[in-house]
């Protein structure tokens, strides 16, 4: 049975939608950043299912290399969030706050 | 191989070329910096092999890429851009050996930006402009350059999702990933505009345009001054001329969809902008403003949706990234070991040194639009653009916002020519960085003198961009 393109679609926002929420409601840089990856991976979800009805391949291929560059992302914000708080040993976006915006 | 891409080519053969010049010898990274610069000139010497060779306009990967006058006109910005940077970090201990790679790997995403024409090439190269940027702003060392890192990278993210999550609902819309077939009559109306809305916050994010413009005196000021300088020429060069290419080739007939938001939001930043600038105490933060300020101009290129306001922008950029480099290098000699100057720092810098004090009058008089310097020309155009566009609204948002600009560049000027008593400690000029000054200052001027040659340039490339 195949699901509808709607409901894939849907997912996908109510998916962007928590992620959104997520990194500004949230603290912990670890999670702000993994609500970010949920947005990331919400458009990935996207591209796939319209891909799927348009039977189109570049769809495909966009969610592949989001995946990628996620993963990229991934090594880099582990590191500056473990260099940024491995002196402090607590996780709270409101203690680095030595730059006012 | 094709022609086309060696400007591209060149650069990722620098990126491995100095990755083994790191290997070879630790300690001498010098070696890295020369072979950077080495694939900075060669890059230079194919955009304009290719700009006269005749060969382009050329269309790479089914539609993905477009190299033509357009993307070759970024090369050269980004180019300066780079270089710019990395002879104002010439050699820094600080930044190590790691800084002319992660600079190279920022610009190919520079380049890629100049010339994407689909949805594919439109996020990776954003990507690659970013990621090497967080590492970049984070490179300084602990306290506030993680922090400016980690705001840079959950902005950027957070950002980076926004534009993603446009991109396949207006991939939903229009069942293409070419930029210049998205509208169509079957384009899926209510999906693409959500679609549209989500990609420009997104693009805007990168371009720091007021509502989402937060991040920007942060990161800068946290990053280390040569990434400062990348990030205010290099990045804002790059968002332009994305955000044009997606906006005038993909949604050139859907005007009245953006048009007036673009043009809103122009008028608000470079008020905004110029406002918040007035208060500030610390140079790379009135530097971060002035930025915040000088993207609301480009805006104004961009709302005008002619062929005047293509052109105003593209040229709007040199001017203004020859006024940052010139200010950077004057604020990185003034530092020495420090990583920012003070308002205060500045005081009695025309005893300390001449030299130093009139590059930086040149500087700021050009980013406040003076008669006799290129960012007096670039306005001028813009406003030429504006009016052009019958948005009278625009233009008199853009002279109120320079007249509050000139208010705010006036007071590091007013300190630096104050005298102070004793005798003030002399500043050491590093050639590189003098280099930089130098011909950034000269540029400044030769534009507002004399700006025929790259006018000349710029509406070839802007001219043959709206045929399409």
């Amino acid at each position: 049975m195949m699901i509808p393109l709607n409901w894939v679609v849907g997912l996908g926002g109510a998916l962007f939608a928590i992620g959104a929420v997520g990194v500004l409601v949230r603290k912990n840089p670890l999670i702000m950043f993994m609500a970010a990856e949920m947005m990331w991976n919400a458009a990935a979800l996207v591209f796939v299912a319209y891909a799927r009805s348009f039977h189109q391949m570049s769809g495909q291929v966009m969610a592949f290399i989001i995946i990628g560059t996620a993963a990229a992302e991934v090594g880099i914000g582990l590191a500056i969030i473990v260099a940024a708080f491995h002196h402090r040993h607590r996780l709270d976006i409101d203690e680095v706050s030595q730059l006012r915006g | 191989m094709t022609l086309a891409l060696w400007p591209e080519y060149a650069v990722v053969l620098g990126v491995l070329a100095t990755m083994l010049a790191g290997m070879v010898s630790r300690e001498r990274t010098i070696w890295g910096y020369w072979t950077t610069l080495a694939a900075l000139a060669a890059s230079g010497v194919f955009t304009i092999i290719l700009w006269a060779s005749g060969s382009l306009p050329r269309s790479l990967l089914h539609g993905g890429l477009s190299i033509d006058a357009f993307s070759m006109a970024v090369n050269g910005l980004v180019l300066v851009a780079a270089a710019g940077a990395l002879l104002i970090g010439w050699n820094d201990r600080r930044y190590g050996g790691d800084f002319p790679i992660l600079v190279l790997l920022a610009l190919l995403g520079m380049m890629v930006l100049g010339m994407a024409n689909n949805f594919i090439a439109l996020f990776i190269g954003i990507e690659m402009l970013s990621l090497p940027l967080y590492i970049l702003a984070a490179s300084g060392g602990e306290g506030l350059s993680t922090e400016a890192g980690l705001k840079y990278l959950l902005l950027g993210a957070f950002s980076s999702g926004t534009l993603l999550f446009g991109l396949a609902l207006l991939y939903g819309a229009a069942g293409t990933m070419v930029i210049t077939a998205v509208v169509s009559p079957h384009l899926i109306l209510p999906l693409a505009g959500a679609g549209l809305a989500l990609t420009l916050v997104g693009l805007i994010f990168k371009l720091g345009i007021v509502p989402f413009h937060m991040w920007i005196p942060d990161v800068y000021e946290g990053s280390p001054l040569p990434v400062t300088t990348y990030m205010a020429f290099g990045t804002k060069v790059g968002a332009a001329a994305i955000l044009m290419r997606f906006l005038f080739f993909g949604f050139s007939l859907a005007s009245g969809w953006w048009g007036p938001a673009i043009g809103y939001l122009a008028v608000l930043t470079m008020i905004a902008g110029n406002l918040i600038a007035l208060a500030q105490k610390d140079m790379k933060r009135l530097l971060a403003y002035s930025g915040i300020a000088n993207a609301g101009y480009l805006l104004v290129g961009i709302a005008a949706h002619n062929m005047l306001g293509a052109q105003a922008l593209l040229f709007y950029l040199l001017p203004y990234g020859l006024s940052i480099l010139a200010a950077f290098a004057v604020l990185a000699f003034v530092a020495g070991d420090e990583e920012s100057v003070s308002l205060d720092q500045l005081t009695g810098l025309y005893q300390r040194s001449p030299g130093l004090a009139a590059g930086m009058a040149v500087a700021f008089l050009s980013l406040a639009g003076i008669p006799l310097t290129g960012g007096f020309v670039g306005k001028f155009y813009l406003l030429q653009a504006a009016w052009a566009a019958h948005e009278p609204g625009l233009a008199v948002g853009l002279v109120v916002a320079a007249m509050i600009g000139l208010a705010a560049y006036i007071r590091p000027l007013q300190r630096s020519f104050s005298a102070v008593d004793g005798t003030p400690a002399p500043i050491r000029w590093p050639l590189a960085g003098a280099i930089v000054l130098v011909i950034s200052v000269i540029g400044t001027i030769g534009l507002g003198v004399y700006p025929a040659p790259v006018v000349h340039i710029v509406n070839h490339s802007a001219a043959f961009y709206w045929l399409h």
